[in-house]
């Protein structure tokens, strides 16, 4: 998505004289009024002064009695339909011996192999920086070790992190398999474009936890399961970069190539493509970070790696164990994100990155390699990472986090008793009394304002539909299954969660966004932890939240606030540093004092950016709402997770499209016409 | 022209960006044709199934299934893989034959009479040995401060005691993961209790804030269950609720007035493992033990941080006869009592 230009934001500020009376805008302010007031009656009319949404408005039997019925229809068929059985059951198997055979290939290359490959491509592609770091970053999956019996009472994670790392690879060449086509297809033709969009939403904001049920029922527990939710999870933004980055080719230079007589697709293949590699790069880079934070999740449908350790850890609330494992995915993803930022520059040709070997150098390189793994392998007897190589940190790590803890307990509950008493429970209680109507009737008229009447309706349309989501009071299926469900009033707990995190977020976040653009000192103390915050499994922090704040809605916003910062802090800086220079110093000119002109000019102008602050971290702390669902924050996310868990796949299904259609109205209410235009 | 120039000098890097992948891909597929003939092999050991057992959210499942593996792996020769998993979700797994077996059962009554009773696709493979027990619990510090909480009437009077923000004007009842059935919002309605129930939505938040109230010895009172490693570490005293009758256990879900039933814990397996591993079968009917040994293991597992070998071995070293009355055809076994209705 490419933001708007400071420029247009500076021309629609400007209004015609105050004096006049404009007929035209007056009836553009004054249709949403209109709009809001008619739902209103609407609404009234249908349901009478009804706090939240009527239990008796169920839609066709209640849809988690559709999602029910399939899953028991697959379970009963999985045998006998050729679907089922040979196109599935054929995927399955393939995903999984792909990769049991990745994992084996990197037994047979052994560490020393693994290790010099990931240096050398690291090398080829980079600088020396980046083959240190990757030396470094694989070696800690052999050094940092945690307290799991091995020899010395420890034993390393180097075939966990191989396990991942697999998983991983088949993730991500499956998701650039659909995903490359998917987004050349949407550039070319419109129509798919349209057509994917709305479903690349669903797949962007629907939590991970709400298809493992499904995923589940059609793949059973394993890899296949793992990877099937990791591709859902991180091709969406590959078909993105790709659309965009073909799209924004410049019309000159696919003008020079129609005039010099070449067809449509030596345009798309010798023109667009090549000029949309360093998109498809970014892209591609976008799916290992996403595949990356979401190990942990593949490893509760029974993939394996270094999602389970951390698992393992929330279970027997081993602090330092699981922060160590969580620290683990963190030098992964950034030994894999230097990597292919690398490959990217390379791929595109920025000067003075990469190496340009000829093809004897490259050859002695490779076969060298290829001696060094046959010795390794044959000569040595190599194999994985020799165990007593290595130390662990995890009781550090358990006795600093206890410490602070035990210091923070006090200001820490101070703060959550407060927060709970006087902000979240009040805000759930109005929210949860607040009339339907009134609800749609207020999306409706802020949608028309900002949007126009086809948002309006689009938004409308789903705030009716979360609360139709709901089963039928005393719902039961087959005897066997019954659950409450009002998506209603669990929505608008969740809603309560997300406000009160947002809020944090932004009042923590955009000024330290401000600082890390003031302060050069500032920003290379940030940056550091924000990568690591955004990389690190929020499974990790969520005892220490515990221990903190207590069981409860705080809990839960705590872990969506850190896990939502980052996008804050960072969507804030990029703003304030695209403001252009001339207009900063035209301000110097007019002698503007630092802060005048950081108020006066760099702030406004960097508004929309702030804008699309706002807006990711909307959907970052919808993600995480079912993660706080672990820790005693009710609403959507317990559902999803209950529905997870105890396998009631109509409730888990519900609860997840609930909160899909709740993130498509926070989404599209936090962007402006001009944000939503620049997404192309 | 910067544009074309670029494009061309792009071509060349492409190319050589795809040769590096060609290289990596041969090196793989190599891998991997090597990797197949040798894995080809490991599915199936000796021509013996690998065997899968399910391990559920709690200690005592793991404790269970690394003694098991030992066993299997050590005196029968199989494989044993085990395997991270829910508790319903393991029933449909074993039903389709991708799970060999799950050695702690409790209750779960509708898929006892779904797959054992009419669909025979999963079967009785014995009782374990400890009876399981629901029910509310506080640390035994406060029943100390305030005896009347030794059962539902004294919580119902000092109600006010468990107060938290979360819970706030009511008090609050602490339940755990969610995978637990639990009846406590029908006690708490029911009795007329004023507490407020409050899901943790994972143990491990449950047993935090338990930890954390217990260092403070503040006020808690929670849902927990024994047989449970932790309660060798923590003292909590169980509150009794009015006694459970097989009347109560017919009433409907919403309007339960009486405290949680016995549990008969019982192990189950999938029918085909009788045929595909004759021996195996054999051993996990037979497989039984007492709470305290099951605990000794799980602690040495969750706290002692040993691996799932170790605890094994330390635990066989000291059961060295009892193991071989496991592997015995003449030990006779005790078939499941059925769960109680409504578990």
């Amino acid at each position: 998505m490419s933001p708007p230009s400071a420029a247009s934001s500076l021309a629609s500020a400007e209004a015609p004289p105050p004096f006049l009376i404009d007929v035209g805008r007056l009836g553009r302010r004054l249709a949403p009024l209109a709009v809001g007031i008619a739902i209103c009656i609407a609404g009234v009319a249908l349901s009478g002064f009804h706090k939240g949404f009527p239990a008796k408005w169920v839609l066709g039997g209640g849809v988690p009695n559709w999602f029910d019925r399939a899953d028991s229809w697959v379970q009963t068929n999985q045998s006998s339909n050729f679907f089922l059985h040979h196109i599935i059951g054929g995927l399955g198997s393939f995903l999984n011996s792909a990769t049991n055979d990745l994992v084996s290939a990197l037994h047979w290359l052994t560490w020393v192999g693994v290790l010099i490959l990931a240096v050398l491509v690291a090398w080829l592609v980079g600088r020396w920086k980046t083959a240190i770091f990757a030396a470094l970053m694989v070696s800690s999956f052999g050094i940092l070790q945690i307290p799991n019996g091995g020899p010395n009472g420890i034993s390393d994670m180097w075939q966990p992190a191989m396990t991942t790392l697999s998983l991983m690879a088949v993730a991500i060449v499956i998701s650039t398999i659909i995903g490359i086509p998917l987004g050349v297809a949407s550039a070319v033709w419109t129509p798919v474009s349209k057509t994917l969009r709305p479903i690349l939403d669903v797949a962007q904001i629907l939590p991970a936890f709400a298809y493992l049920v499904p995923i589940v029922v059609l793949f059973s527990i394993g890899n296949p399961a793992g990877i099937v939710a990791t591709v859902i999870y991180a091709v969406p933004p590959l078909v993105r970069f790709t659309e965009v980055g073909i799209r924004t080719v410049r019309r000159d230079v696919i003008e020079a190539g129609e005039a010099f007589g070449a067809t449509r697709r030596q345009i798309l293949r010798d023109i667009q493509l090549p000029l949309a590699a360093q998109a498809i790069m970014l892209g591609l880079n976008q799916v290992i970070m996403m595949a990356l934070s979401i190990v942990v999740i593949a490893s509760l449908v029974g993939a394996g790696g270094l999602g389970d350790p951390v698992l393992q850890a929330l279970q027997t609330q081993d602090l330092g164990m699981g922060a160590v494992a969580g620290l683990l995915i963190v030098f992964m993803a950034m030994w894999l994100d230097r990597t292919s930022a690398a490959l990217g520059k390379h791929a595109t040709r920025r000067v003075g990155v990469g190496k340009r070997l000829t093809r004897p150098q490259l050859a002695i390189l490779w076969g060298g390699l290829l001696v060094v793994v046959l010795v390794a392998q044959y000569g040595l007897n190599l194999g994985d990472w020799p165990s007593g190589w290595g130390f662990s940190i995890v009781d550090h790590v358990t006795n600093g986090m206890n410490w602070v803890t035990n210091q923070l307990t006090h200001v820490s509950e101070s703060l959550s008793s407060f927060l709970t008493l006087h902000v979240l429970n009040p805000l759930q209680a109005f929210l949860n009394d607040f009339p339907w109507w009134l609800m749609a009737a207020l999306v409706g008229a802020a949608a028309w304002a900002r949007g126009g009447p086809r948002r309006a309706i689009l938004l409308v349309g789903c705030v009716a539909l979360m609360g139709l989501m709901q089963a039928p009071v005393g719902y039961t299926f087959q005897g066997v299954t019954s659950y409450d469900f009002s998506a209603w009033g669990d929505a608008m707990q969740t809603l309560s969660l997300v406000i009160v995190a947002l809020v944090l977020d932004l009042a923590v976040g955009i000024p330290l966004g401000i600082a890390a653009y003031r302060w050069r000192a500032a920003d290379a103390v940030l940056r550091p932890i924000l990568d690591f915050l955004q990389t690190l499994p929020a499974f990790v922090y969520l005892i220490p939240v515990v221990a903190l704040f207590g069981v409860g809605n705080l809990a839960g916003v705590t872990a969506s606030f850190v896990y939502a910062l980052p996008a804050a802090v960072r969507a804030t800086t990029l703003g304030l540093r695209a403001v252009q220079r001339e207009v900063i110093e035209a301000g110097q000119s007019f002698g503007s004092t630092r802060w005048q002109l950081l108020l006066k000019i760099e702030l406004p102008i960097a508004r929309p950016y702030i804008t699309l602050a706002v807006n990711q971290t909307i959907l970052l702390v919808m993600a995480e709402v079912v993660v706080a669902g672990l820790v005693g924050a009710g609403g959507l996310g317990l559902d999803v997770v209950t529905g997870f868990s105890r396998s009631e796949v109509g409730l888990g299904a519900a609860a997840g499209l609930t909160m899909v259609l709740m993130g498509i109205v926070l989404d599209r209410l936090s962007q402006t016409r001009q944000t939503q235009g620049g997404q192309g | 022209m910067r544009d074309q120039g670029g494009s061309l000098r792009l071509r060349t890097g492409r190319r050589r960006i795809a040769g590096i992948a060609a290289l990596l891909a041969v090196i793989a597929v190599a891998a991997a044709a090597i990797a197949t003939t040798a894995g080809g092999a490991s599915a199936r050991t000796n021509g013996k199934p690998t065997i899968t057992l399910a391990t559920n959210s709690w200690e005592g499942s793991l404790a269970n299934n690394v003694v098991a593996q030992y066993v299997i792996q050590k005196y029968l020769g199989y494989k044993v893989n085990l395997v991270t998993i829910d508790e319903i979700p393991a029933w449909t797994a074993m039903a389709q034959g991708k799970m060999s077996a799950v050695l702690e059962e409790w209750g779960h009554s509708p898929q006892y009479s779904q797959y054992i009773k009419k669909g025979h696709q999963v079967i009785d493979a014995g009782q374990e040995g400890p009876n399981g027990n629901i029910g509310w619990y506080i640390p035994t510090y406060l029943l100390k401060q305030h005896p009347e909480l030794k059962n539902w009437k004294g919580v119902k009077k000092d109600w006010k005691l468990f107060v938290t923000p979360q819970s706030s004007p009511q008090g609050q009842f602490l339940d755990g993961a969610p995978s637990y059935v639990t009846n406590d919002q029908a006690l708490v309605k029911n009795l007329k209790i004023n507490l407020k129930v409050v899901f943790a939505g994972s143990e491990a938040a449950q047993l935090t804030q338990i930890e954390t109230s217990y260092k403070q010895k503040k006020p808690i009172i929670f849902y927990w269950y024994t047989p449970q490693y932790q309660n060798a570490i923590y003292k909590f005293s169980q509150v009794a609720l009015p006694a459970w009758t097989p009347k109560c256990a017919k009433l409907k879900p919403a309007q339960i007035n009486c405290a949680y039933p016995p549990y008969h814990l019982y192990k189950v397996m999938a029918s085909t493992l009788r045929k595909t591993a004759p021996p195996v079968a054999n051993f996990l009917r037979r497989f039984s033990w007492t709470p305290n040994e099951q605990n000794s293991v799980a602690y040495n597992l969750a706290v002692k941080h040993m691996s799932n070998d170790q605890a094994a071995a330390a635990f066989a070293a000291k059961h060295a006869k009892q193991i071989k009355s496991w592997l015995s055809k003449k030990t006779p076994y005790t078939k499941v009592l059925p769960p109680a209705a409504g578990t």
